[in-house]
């Protein structure tokens, strides 16, 4: 999470994650988001929940350049604007009818969802490209503990476990709850990619372990 | 060939899919499994002694358990279900069809426990899902690495058919499904299938269906 005076980013997904014409649910710290593609590749993110009767629109779908909620079908467009009320086809929704929503930035295979204004544009990951994401029952301090380093302002660790080098973008969620995004070099083979993965989840097991001991105290 | 069925029971709904999919037709023998408890009455109990649905009949063969019928069915209609029988996919295939009864016991547990007040240690139930979920995700991971987008193969088998429903409503046992990106993949991807069905709780993919459009006036 980077902040700024008037904004941060979080990373909330990776863009392999999120094809054209899907929409998945992701947390920022100002709350629930439906992050969605449209069908021509452009990234949204709005408020997780239908104006209409509350619904997660993250349960929706996405057909065009549109998104709309499972339950009654009310479309809204990037920019949050009620474009369609099925039961009433021949009503131009209000202006007034609307989702928040938040900028997305997407850039080296990883999405990032603005709270508030940020000034800046999201860190770049030089030469690093995103592997998967997974989550941990455990906060930020204890995954530090677990690596034994430190994250910077950006959010980036880097440890080496079981003798391999690990490099993560972390992304806070709750207080005893990180969204972990494995970095690594493009050029990884498929075993070195596979040993990676595998390596974090290892990672994970111990920060969870750690967190769960820290509960229990 | 008659399946004992249960409309809110992902097993038979497992078996249901199937069919449906490969284009097998079922005669379809309801079961009052609740309130009723009919599987634990003396009919089923003479067809089953382990007194669960689903239950196959073909003739004289009576197959109690969903992952061997899922694999009578395929043998019969559809055997790319079964996979290539390469030694590495047909593990795989065996390794996920076993690994379903896992989640029948955790995610399903849990389902029971939260739907129908079965008695259990819920807290356990969710915890042993989570852990099957997060072996789930991995696997679909690295086959993703591997360049194929389904359990055993880059095409589906009786093994994505055999975990799909359970997974698909893990959160009727109070487990979300929100921290795993491949199994979301996962799961459209099995949704998109010609022939998916649904059952309550499993819905289609609505974007591929064309927009309805109602005249003003029609309402």
């Amino acid at each position: 999470m980077l902040s700024d005076p008037t904004g941060s980013w979080t990373p909330v997904a990776l863009s392999v994650d999120l094809p054209p014409g899907t929409v998945v649910p992701a947390r920022t710290p100002a709350g629930p988001i439906a992050l969605w593609r449209s069908a021509s590749g452009r990234p949204s993110a709005s408020a997780d929940r239908c104006p209409h009767r509350g619904m997660r629109l993250s349960h929706g779908f996405v057909r065009g350049e549109t998104l709309s909620c499972i339950y009654h079908g009310w479309s809204y467009g990037a920019a949050g604007n009620c474009l369609r009320i099925p039961a009433h086809p021949g009503l131009s929704p209000p202006e007034t009818i609307r989702v928040a929503t938040h900028p997305v930035e997407e850039a080296g295979g990883v999405i990032w969802v603005g709270v508030g204004e940020p000034a800046t544009q999201p860190p770049q990951l030089a030469g690093l490209v995103p592997l998967r994401s997974l989550q941990a029952q455990a906060g930020m301090a204890a995954l530090e503990a677990a690596a034994g380093a430190k994250a910077d302002e950006n959010g980036l660790l880097e440890t080496t476990q079981n003798s391999q080098e690990i490099r993560l973008l972390l992304a806070f969620q709750e207080r005893d709850e990180t969204l972990i995004h494995v970095l690594l070099d493009g050029d990884s083979s498929l075993l070195e990619r596979i040993a990676v993965s595998r390596a974090v989840e290892a990672l994970r097991r111990k920060a969870e372990a750690i967190e769960a001991e820290g509960s229990s105290r | 060939m008659k399946l004992y069925n249960y409309i809110l029971s992902p097993s038979c709904y497992k078996v249901r899919l199937m069919a449906a999919l490969i284009g097998v037709r079922l005669e379809l023998r309801p079961v009052d499994f609740h309130p009723g408890g009919e599987h634990r009455g003396p009919e089923l109990m003479a067809l089953n002694p382990a007194g669960s649905i689903p239950i196959l009949e073909d003739g004289d063969l009576v197959l109690t358990e969903s992952s061997a019928i899922l694999v009578y069915l395929a043998a019969k209609a559809a055997p790319e279900w079964l996979g290539s029988g390469k030694a590495e996919e047909a593990a795989r295939v065996q390794q996920w069809l076993s690994f379903s009864g896992r989640l029948t016991a955790s995610l399903g547990g849990a389902r029971l426990h939260e739907m129908l007040l079965r008695p259990g240690d819920i807290g356990a139930f969710q915890a042993q899902g989570i852990a099957a979920l997060r072996e789930l995700e991995a696997g679909l991971f690295e086959q993703g690495l591997r360049g194929q987008r389904f359990l055993a193969a880059d095409r589906p088998t009786v093994a994505d058919i055999a975990c799909f429903p359970y997974v698909a409503l893990a959160p009727d046992g109070g487990v979300s499904l929100d921290p795993y990106p491949a199994i979301r993949l996962w799961s459209r991807a099995i949704r998109a299938l010609d022939g998916f069905i649904e059952m309550p709780g499993i819905h289609r993919l609505h974007e591929l269906k064309p927009e309805p459009h109602i005249e003003p006036g029609e309402a």
